[in-house]
């Protein structure tokens, strides 16, 4: 049994060197197929970044009447806080958003020469509300419409829910997009991967049909293709993992100074998702090249 | 030894390939099987070596009725049966001894069983010194022995020899003959299809010839006739 084994794979061992051409025009196809599929993930991955990037700076202001005393805005404050939708609740006291005025015009000399004309603070306090899922930030708008509570000065949160609802169309535009391109090159890549296999198999005709005329066994004339199959993708994997993370690396910085402040790493996601990313190619690619592998076989092995 | 009952063969086009042919070989006989292009030579060996299917009767090697034999007893069949063709059906990146051993590896027999036998069918064949070339490096009547010595490693008692001169010159198409008829001698069934007339009105053995499906005549010490 196990001379057996020994034997199916020096045929295998055998069939890859005595072919290298052949074999290495298999693993480069599997190379570019992976490294398509790669190039998707990695759009995706920083599309998708981004958008969360964006929807998580949406945050809704409630601005407070200027006579609130800090009781009731914190009793305010921990009422909002117990909402369900709600992740965090910030307070900015009246002073607190003079000085970031300032700050923001500190360039605009009209502005603070209205403000030092006036002789006192003209802004009033506020909660700044931090949605848990920026998707449910309309149905928290509408609670907050609601919320019973004297001291709400303004409730308007109009150009919130727009410019919301405009996130949310195009993200979701970008999602169906990327998911029929996604599905498109994937089926493209594993047609091309079985076809390749299918055709590394044909140049083994002759071999199969002598195979199976002197008397080997089904086993024995499957099994080296199955191997050389998996020892392709195996090949092509590793390959494709040895290239993948120095050519993310290269690209991280440039991809953290296009996408300021958005706190894209892709070095970080492709290493989380190792095993999801690279095992699932593998798993799948191994599936296609050994349906494939025993399809043309059998087809060159029938009676 | 070899026993087809009114054995018919029709693929799906209807066209009748094999038209009740009825044959008994005895065990030991070295028998030409002759006929033009399309008499159905070819489709019996296939039949012989269960790569076809008879539409109709029985076919016996041994006491095996291989028309019922089931799609895992093919090799088994194999191994009992050698069989050479014209084209040697040689694997062009393996060495002359691989090739010959590849037929006990595929089957899995021990290292040192096919070590032993490659090195005595080799002997047998004459090519015992060029084991190590490959097919492309010998001369086609060197392929046809090794072609030979494959199908004598399993020690069939039958070997089945579909044009095995077809691709040779003269000299060596007689020594092809010759390795015959001494395999023959052994006690090995020889069936050999050809289209040869001077071989088989040399070789003094029994012949079968075949027309249109059919046997038409059937001699021992037979003749050429067509």
């Amino acid at each position: 049994m196990f001379s057996s084994f020994l034997r199916i794979l020096k045929f295998s061992v055998q069939d890859i060197s005595r072919n290298i051409w052949l074999s290495v025009i298999t693993v480069t196809i599997l190379i570019l197929a992976m490294f398509s599929i790669n190039t998707l993930i990695l759009t995706k991955t920083i599309s998708a970044s981004a958008i969360d990037a964006i929807k998580n700076k949406i945050n809704i202001s409630l601005y407070l009447t200027s006579n609130a005393s800090e009781a009731e805005i914190f009793y305010l404050k921990d009422k909002v806080m117990a909402m369900d939708r709600v992740k965090d609740v910030k307070y900015v006291s009246k002073q607190e958003a003079l000085d970031s005025f300032r700050a923001n015009n500190e360039n605009n000399e009209e502005i603070l020469q209205a403000l030092t004309e006036l002789g006192q603070n003209p802004l009033s306090p506020s909660l700044i509300i931090s949605p848990k899922n920026a998707d449910e930030v309309a149905d928290l708008i509408e609670e907050l419409k609601v919320l019973d509570s004297e001291i709400i000065e303004s409730r308007d949160f109009a150009d919130n829910s727009l410019i919301l609802e405009r996130i949310n169309n195009i993200t979701n535009r970008i999602n169906d997009i990327a998911i029929i391109i996604i599905a498109v090159f994937i089926i493209t890549s594993l047609l091309v991967i079985y076809n390749s296999i299918k055709v590394a198999i044909y140049t083994h005709k002759k071999e199969i049909e002598i195979m199976r005329l002197v008397g080997a066994s089904n086993v024995f004339i499957h099994a080296p293709y199955l191997i050389s199959s998996l020892v392709y993708t195996l090949v092509a994997s590793l390959i494709i993992i040895g290239i993948t993370f120095p050519l993310l690396s290269i690209a991280q910085p440039y991809l953290e100074v296009f996408f300021v402040g958005y706190n894209i790493n892709v070095v970080k996601y492709f290493y989380s998702n190792f095993l999801l990313i690279f095992g699932l190619q593998f798993l799948s690619i191994a599936i296609i090249n050994m349906v494939a592998s025993y399809l043309a076989v059998r087809k060159y092995s029938k009676i | 030894m070899i026993k087809l009952i009114n054995v018919n063969k029709a693929y799906k086009n209807k066209i009748k390939v094999l038209d009740d042919v009825n044959i008994n070989i005895e065990a030991g006989e070295f028998v030409s099987i002759v006929g033009q292009s399309g008499a159905g030579k070819t489709t019996l060996v296939r039949i012989l070596i269960g790569e076809e299917l008879v539409s109709s009767g029985q076919v016996f090697v041994g006491d095996w009725d291989i028309t019922k034999i089931g799609q895992s007893e093919v090799p088994f069949l194999r191994r009992q049966i050698g069989v050479i063709f014209q084209d040697f059906k040689l694997l062009p990146k393996k060495t002359l001894r691989e090739n010959v051993a590849f037929a006990l590896e595929v089957c899995g027999k021990n290292k040192v069983k096919i070590e032993k036998t490659v090195d005595s069918v080799m002997k047998i064949v004459g090519l015992y010194n060029k084991m190590d070339r490959y097919p492309h490096e010998v001369s086609g009547g060197e392929k046809q022995r090794t072609a030979i010595a494959r199908a004598l490693v399993h020690q069939p008692k039958i070997l089945l020899a579909d044009e095995p001169t077809g691709n040779l010159d003269a000299i060596n198409a007689n020594d092809v003959i010759d390795l015959l008829l001494k395999i023959n001698n052994f006690g090995t069934t020889v069936i050999l299809v050809t289209h040869n007339r001077e071989i088989v009105n040399n070789l003094k053995k029994r012949v079968i010839t075949m027309e249109d499906g059919r046997i038409i005549n059937d001699q021992q010490h037979g003749k050429y006739i067509i």
